[in-house]
């Protein structure tokens, strides 16, 4: 059973149209993401379903419920914002028990029962008498997510809330953040532009642009086979190609020749070829594309070659111990199941 | 990295320093010194120390009828400039109005239009309205000025906080006024109590608006020290005086302890 559904949502600042027709339906104790560039709709979205941003025209419906003209108060929800947006005045237990006490679940006895079981689940039972600006910022973060879970609402949304943290807490506000859901089992609709963040945590992932669902996919689907060109080099580091495919073969406009995974194409192709599947070999191999090494990076645990070839720059992630140098000619390989085929451009083509 | 600042500049800033201080401290060292002579006439140094100029002024019933006059507009003014400026300063913020930039401006012109300018014109608009003049065109004199301290100090807090926790409480189930009420009024409550303070003090020390504006019996502290020191000028002037910047620490010192001065003053 879908606990929230937008039908057709668009919305409109004026003549310019920032949502142009969203429809999703979001299931029961998923975790969805909504991922994309900045501007492209997501947290104007995510702030629709709170109902903190009005709808110009659509549907949203909430737990079977519309709430299409709810205020946010009325709306079985509950937000984490990028700043937090804990209240200054009220001890960490006093921001946990404030959502209970302005929904008047509960005796104050109850309240503060569950508020204690929910700190308790954060790891921040022994911090509730302290003020949010004697935490950490980890430590603001939890409690957020303590004051968003213990209305048990219908839908959790997340606005970027791992943004504002260094990168170690971020990998560990992740973890945390998986866990509290399979936890919880809260319906949950998480808002990033950070693609890493929305691959290894969603169920589902909504890739947005310029107002419009892209594409709508698990992580892995989304990862293997990006349905654009715009979604595959979102996801991931990847080099785009154009050519002609005949007799499962692909001839590139530079003319260099890569066997294709499906012989039944024909004519144009858009390709995308990422950056971690190809390999680089010595000059003397026959289905390659083949170049000179311009620049080499070292990453640490990988380096990045970029390569010149008939069909542009290239560039390349290969371990470290690969040993080509600067000037040095190469030949690029990928093995045919790795290519990825943009069905967009094959169908045009 | 900022070049080092040069020696002389250094020593300038600490020579101008030392003569603001100066200029600020040492009249109240002054009238605080005169206030303790034994003298029967205002001089400085003081002649012998004595509490008897204290003693006279709190036995006067001239001076401690005008303070009482004094201290109850103050507290009023305190109470609607507070109670008015906060609304204004939370309306202004949110920006609900058209023109709420003009508006602002409006409400701040107080700070910049000389004081005797806004007492003629209020007195002239007065006994052309309403008539004879009273302790209510005092308070409303007293207000206007008051009001632009509590505007400014609320909109400085509201402007440096987070600016998502009105949303916040009411994604938590709190509607419009329990927002305002519970989160918007607590968030502000350190800079309503510095413009509260600001405006204590403005009604309590004023005397041009005043002058202009009472009613023949209504006599303020600032005044009846003005008329004291016209007609009969002696050291107890310089008493209520220090009694006055007394009351004035003790009010710093009160905030300090309530809201913490750092956070009025941010």
């Amino acid at each position: 059973m879908s606990t929230v559904e937008l039908h057709d949502i668009r919305k409109s600042y004026g003549t310019v149209e920032v949502i142009k027709s969203v429809s999703l339906s979001i299931e029961k104790g998923e975790f969805i993401s909504l991922l994309g560039p900045s501007g492209c709709g997501k947290t104007t979205l995510l702030r629709m379903i709170a109902g903190l941003e009005t709808v110009s025209k659509g549907e949203i419906t909430i737990g079977g419920r519309d709430a299409t003209r709810l205020p946010p108060e009325k709306r079985n929800i509950a937000m984490v914002f990028q700043s937090y947006a804990l209240l200054p005045h009220l001890s960490v237990l006093g921001n946990v028990l404030f959502p209970l006490e302005m929904r008047r679940i509960g005796t104050p006895a109850s309240r503060r029962e569950k508020a204690e079981a929910v700190l308790e689940m954060v790891g921040l039972a022994h911090l509730g008498t302290r003020y949010p600006r004697q935490l950490s910022g980890g430590q603001q973060q939890r409690v957020a997510l303590a004051r968003a879970v213990v209305c048990d609402p219908e839908v959790l949304l997340l606005d970027e809330p791992l943004s504002n943290l260094d990168a170690a807490m971020r990998e560990r506000m992740q973890e945390e953040l998986i866990e509290l859901h399979r936890k919880t089992g809260l319906t949950t609709v998480f808002v990033t532009h950070d693609q890493e963040e929305a691959l290894s945590m969603s169920d589902r992932v909504v890739l947005l642009n310029g107002g419009r669902i892209e594409q709508m996919a698990t992580p892995s689907e989304l990862y293997a086979r990006p349905a654009t060109s715009f979604a595959a080099s979102f996801i991931g580091a990847t080099n785009l190609v154009e050519g002609r495919a005949h007799a499962g073969v692909v001839e590139l406009d530079g003319g260099a020749r890569l066997r294709l995974p499906d012989g039944a194409l024909n004519g144009g192709v858009s390709l995308s070829l990422r950056q971690e599947d190809l390999i680089l070999s010595p000059p003397d191999i026959a289905t390659g594309i083949s170049g000179k090494v311009i620049n080499r990076i070292y990453l640490g645990a990988r380096m990045r070659y970029v390569v010149a070839t008939s069909s542009g720059e290239i560039r390349v992630l290969a371990d470290c111990d690969t040993g080509f140098d600067i000037g040095d000619r190469v030949c690029i390989t990928i093995a045919p199941e790795k290519i990825v085929v943009l069905q967009g451009a094959a169908l045009t083509g | 990295m900022v070049d080092a600042i040069p020696r002389w500049l250094r020593l300038a800033t600490a020579a101008a320093l030392v003569l603001i201080v100066a200029y600020l401290l040492v009249p109240l060292l002054v009238v605080v010194g005169v206030s303790f002579t034994a003298a029967d006439y205002i001089s400085f140094p003081p002649q012998g120390l004595s509490l008897r100029w204290y003693a006279k002024v709190l036995s006067s019933g001239d001076f401690t009828d005008a303070a009482m006059t004094s201290l109850v507009l103050a507290v009023a003014i305190t109470v609607a400039a507070s109670a008015l400026g906060a609304g204004a300063a939370i309306v202004l913020h949110r920006r609900v109005l058209p023109g709420s930039a003009a508006i602002g401006g409006l409400f701040l012109a107080p700070l910049i239009l000389p004081s005797i300018i806004l007492a003629l014109g209020l007195l002239m608009l007065w006994s052309r309205s309403f008539g004879a003049t009273s302790l209510l065109t005092v308070f409303i004199g007293h207000l206007v000025l008051a009001l632009p301290y509590v505007i400014r100090t609320t909109l400085a807090v509201l402007s440096t906080s987070d600016p998502f926790l009105a949303e916040a409480a009411r994604t938590m189930g709190a509607g419009p006024w329990k927002t305002l009420w519970r989160v918007t009024l607590p968030q502000c409550l350190p800079g309503v109590a510095a413009g509260a303070f600001f405006a204590f003090n403005i009604s309590f020390d004023e005397a041009v608006v005043s002058l202009f504006l009472r009613s023949p019996e209504i006599t303020t502290l600032p005044i009846r020290i003005y008329t004291t020191l016209e007609y009969s000028p002696d050291p107890s002037i310089a008493a209520v005086s220090s009694l006055m910047i007394f009351l004035t620490v003790l009010l710093i010192l009160l905030i300090d302890r309530a809201v913490g001065l750092q956070k009025v003053t941010e």
